[in-house]
């Protein structure tokens, strides 16, 4: 066994840590949309429990969110009689997405109140109704304000993926472990630089992706080409 | 044509507005003065229901709402027939002169693209913004910004236009310019409210002016009536303190 051979083993455990990720990143996304508008729209109660939702995802260590989610989900189903269908994949992509939708809800929410008043009261005073404020005036203003902060929202969670091996989940880093493990503890640095480049890499192109639609807002002063911005803001990253 | 009776409206345990009548016919061209804080940009905010009084009533022609029982329709139909120029501007941060001018006639409206572009441009150009027509509003200075508004709330071909302060968060070599695209507004025969604290100006466009003094109309009259010789010792007091201020 080499390096090279360790290469691709990791690679192979990529789909796992690629499907988890995802998930988290639509399923946090639809409910952090949910928890920001319940917690701008103060509904009863209703709001109540969303705000300890929210502080539950956004100050518990991360790590315990999934032992949580891994031991505690299969107790709720038994609850209502269902049969445990909880993998320790299906426990990582539900953790994850209850920690990503908290986190993410304290960046929409933030960003929807940055939005200057006027401009609800200039498309009001116009007659917009309230969804038409929202997709043509607030939203697009709300999401340049907030781009930054979820572009860093999905770093975290990119990170925070890497813990999923503490409850059985066989992503990149528990499959790093395994290979090192079989090995005799070999290649260990080795192993690991593989997979800080490969973390890397899942960032940068997170980040591109981001810094593109942060370029594209036609808030942004639209002289500014956008090219050169980018490799601007990549020498200055770097 | 638009009548508003006893209007009052609180902010918490601050009372604003208490107990306001002012009535407008059609082609006035009416100024509100008064001192800082007396509620006049928040009268002017209650014809369009951006402040909710919680009591009086409103009537715009047929339409007829009371503020205790605020009711959707009639608050839509008002706002589609009167446009409010402000004193922050608050010209759409994600639009281009010409998309803020456009968007309510197509989003509004429902005008079709090329018509509400027609009119845009119309518009944009009666403000003297034509060579601006693309720019974000990052990208202008203020009384270009306040132009935009101005042009906004003309291309919805409003029955009146609601103007609050529109010149008093500009750089004071900025206000000419703004001053004279409303003169050329008002004088065009649209029913205008204006509040302004430019008292020359108010007394050279107006057929009225409206004295607000701690939450209720304190003199209503003629430029003439009201500058040249003023009913009450708070009125006096205030111009005084307005023209000795200029
Ligand atoms: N949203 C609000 N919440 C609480 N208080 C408010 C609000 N808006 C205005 N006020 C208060 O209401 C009072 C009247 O405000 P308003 O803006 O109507 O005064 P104004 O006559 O337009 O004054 P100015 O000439 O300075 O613009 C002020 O004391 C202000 O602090
Ligand atoms: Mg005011």
């Amino acid at each position: 066994m080499d390096v090279s051979a360790m290469i691709p083993e990791l690679l192979s455990a990529l789909p796992l840590t690629l499907a988890i990720t995802f998930t988290a990143m639509v399923a946090g996304f639809c409910l952090a949309l949910v928890a920001s508008t319940l917690r701008i729209r103060r509904v009863p109660v209703i709001s109540n429990l969303v705000d300890i939702y929210v502080s539950y995802a956004r100050s518990v260590p991360v790590v315990l969110q999934l032992f949580v989610a891994f031991y505690g989900l299969p107790l709720l189903v038994a609850l209502f009689g269902a049969a445990d269908f909880f993998s320790p994949n299906v426990a990582a992509m539900v953790g994850l997405s209850l920690y990503h939708g908290g986190y993410l809800s304290e960046v929409m929410r933030p960003a929807y109140l940055a939005v200057d008043r006027g401009q609800h009261d200039a498309a009001d005073s116009l007659g917009y109704t309230f969804r038409q404020k929202i997709f043509r005036i607030v939203g697009p203003q709300a999401i340049h304000i907030g781009l930054p902060g979820y572009g860093n929202s999905i770093i975290y969670l990119i990170h925070n993926v890497a813990l999923v091996m503490y409850i059985g989940a066989a992503d990149v880093m528990a499959t790093a472990h395994l290979i090192m493990e079989r090995d005799y503890n070999q290649y260990q640095f080795e192993t690991y630089l593989v997979l800080a480049v490969i973390y890397s890499v899942l960032c940068l192109i997170a980040w591109l992706v981001i810094r593109f639609f942060e370029l594209r807002s036609p808030m942004q002063a639209p002289e500014a080409k956008a090219t050169t911005q980018i490799r601007h803001a990549l020498i200055s990253n770097a | 044509m638009l009548e508003l009776k006893d209007i009052k409206l609180a902010y918490g345990s601050a009372q604003i507005l208490n107990g306001v009548d002012l009535s407008v016919e059609r082609g006035d061209v009416v100024s509100i003065i008064g001192p800082s804080g007396t509620g006049k940009t928040t009268l002017l905010k209650c014809i369009n229901y951006l402040a909710k009084p919680a009591s009086g009533t409103i009537s715009f022609d047929q339409i007829k709402m009371d503020y205790q029982r605020p009711d959707k329709t009639a608050v839509q139909a008002i706002r589609l027939r009167t446009a409010m120029v402000f004193q922050q501007f608050n010209v759409f941060k994600n639009m281009t002169v010409l998309q803020n001018v456009m968007d309510p006639l197509v989003v509004v409206q429902r005008k079709s693209k090329e018509e509400a572009k027609e009119i845009a441009l119309h518009e944009i150009e009666r403000v003297g913004l034509t060579s601006r027509c693309n720019h974000y509003p990052s990208q202008l200075s203020g009384g270009q910004l306040q132009r935009t508004g101005i042009a906004r709330a003309l291309a919805v071909r409003p029955d009146v236009i609601l103007f609050d302060e529109p010149t008093s968060s500009l750089d004071p070599e900025l206000v000419g310019e703004v001053l004279k695209v409303i003169k050329d507004v008002t004088s065009s025969g649209i029913t205008s409210l204006l509040v302004t604290h430019e008292m020359q100006f108010a007394k050279s466009i107006s057929n009225r002016i409206v004295f607000m003094d701690r939450g209720v109309v304190a003199a209503d009259g003629s430029p003439a009536e009201i500058f040249d010789s003023p009913s009450s010792p708070r009125l006096a007091q205030f111009l005084n303190s307005e023209y000795s201020f200029q």
